[in-house]
């Protein structure tokens, strides 16, 4: 039969992949597991490793997605301005004053990440988790974004960036590091059009807060320390007016084992990420094991900038 | 399937002054919702003033609900109001008396 699964040739199986019996057709683990998630409509458009560690779409609620809220001690006035600004993501249908509701990738909802109306403004939801093989992960996900539609006119350059990240620590060991890998792609600045994706290698300073010890903290979303992307210029679809939109698709590849990205995806181009340092600092003595994923948007204008994720997959290679 | 239920901060740590208002929440998955306004430090005469829930059909242009709720007036009040129908968005405003001001926890209960 044409198109039959058994006939092709799997592009990740690996030479310890057991297999039933091939000449007798029968199919191993690996193109078993393989077909059963391309025959799920809501599985089939992301390629991830053999563990599933979550998947989430938002037609199913927020799915443990919260608000990244700020470090303090005491007093709400002891947190840093950078997290104070954060808000609840919410649910959204993409509702348009113009043409109604868009809807998501796959369904009703979107994961909505919504900044205050101020040029500079951030905002981050986040899922917390830990880890327990350190090895390949892989995030991928459909996101798109646009400013609010408050002028009749294009508003191409009013985002400044949307962006992920990752913030890890590895298992208690004595010499351990927290690793924060973060990503985003750059929209444009001061009313240019630059997109292109960037990292970041360096945070600002730990400052500590209260008066007990226990709790510092640091704005690793501040403005300064990004990185360009060698080679990271990339025109994504962005379509004609402020309320139409088009979703594009990440895969970014992360070794827990060497706290390195390997690789990342967005729609038709791939970077190999191995040169490109995350920002490392010592591990903090509460934090063994974490594995959190951020999903972070800036304005670049007094506008609000509205950044929607559907949906997530987040995979493992472990057994 | 179990309902869904969650619970949203608009509002935190936020000092009010005049007209304010809250950031727009986009809940139109949910059919009902309690609207909790905590005070956490206040000055000037609040005794009077209220809030207002309001309603959007875009997110962008509001109207008055018609739902009202009392300002808190001292650190550690807290006041709601129940508000059903309300289509895909909410925001809370107030217009405080001159010389006023209240550092506010707006929370919002959403259910399905």
């Amino acid at each position: 039969m044409k198109g039959d699964l058994r006939n092709k040739p799997h592009p990740r199986r690996a030479p310890g992949d057991s297999m039933i019996g091939p000449e007798s057709g029968c199919q191993s683990v690996v193109d078993i597991a393989r077909a059963l998630r391309l025959s799920n409509p809501k599985l089939s458009r992301f390629d991830p490793m053999s563990r599933i560690i979550a998947f989430n779409d938002f037609d199913d609620g927020f799915c443990g997605w919260t608000q990244l809220v700020g470090n303090y001690e005491h007093t709400l006035d002891s947190m840093l301005p950078g997290y104070a600004q954060h808000t609840q993501p919410q649910l959204s249908n993409l509702a348009n004053w113009d043409s109604g509701t868009h809807g998501s990738f796959d369904g009703n909802y979107a994961l909505k990440i919504q900044t205050r109306p101020n040029k500079g403004a951030q905002n981050v939801a986040l899922k917390r988790l830990t880890f327990r093989e350190p090895g390949p992960i892989r995030l991928e996900f459909y996101f798109t974004f646009k400013p609010e539609a408050t002028d009749l006119r294009l508003s191409e350059t009013d985002v400044r960036s949307v962006g992920f990240l990752y913030d890890l620590q590895t298992g208690f060991e004595k010499g351990g590091t927290r690793v924060m890998p973060h990503v985003r792609f750059l929209n444009a600045s001061d009313g240019v059009h630059l997109q292109k994706w960037q990292t970041k290698s360096r945070t600002a300073a730990m400052k500590p807060l209260g008066t007990e010890g226990k709790t510092v903290t640091h704005y690793h979303l501040a403005p300064t320390d990004w990185e360009d992307l060698p080679g990271g210029e990339q025109k994504l679809c962005y379509n004609e007016i402020p309320t139409k939109v088009n979703w594009h698709y990440v895969r970014y590849d992360f070794d827990l084992r060497t706290m390195r990205a390997i690789s990342l995806r967005c729609n038709d181009r791939e970077w190999d990420m191995s040169g490109v340092d995350p920002i490392v600092m010592p591990a903090m003595r509460n934090l063994w094991c974490m594995l959190n994923i951020a999903f972070f948007a800036e304005a670049d204008t007094d506008k609000r900038t509205l950044l929607y994720v559907d949906s997530v997959c987040l995979s493992g290679e472990f057994t | 399937m179990m309902r869904q239920c969650v619970t949203a901060v608009v509002s935190r740590n936020e000092t009010w002054t005049g007209a304010a208002a809250s950031e727009p929440y986009e809940c139109g998955w949910a059919g009902e919702a309690i609207v909790w306004l905590r005070c956490l430090g206040a000055k000037g005469k609040l005794a009077a003033a209220r809030a207002r829930v309001q309603i959007s059909p875009d997110g962008m242009r509001w109207v008055d609900e018609g739902t009202r709720l009392k300002f808190p007036t001292k650190a550690g009040a807290l006041t709601h109001a129940r508000v059903a129908h309300f289509g895909n968005y909410l925001r809370v405003v107030a217009n405080l008396p001159k010389g006023a001001s209240a550092k506010i926890l707006l929370t919002l209960t959403l259910k399905e």
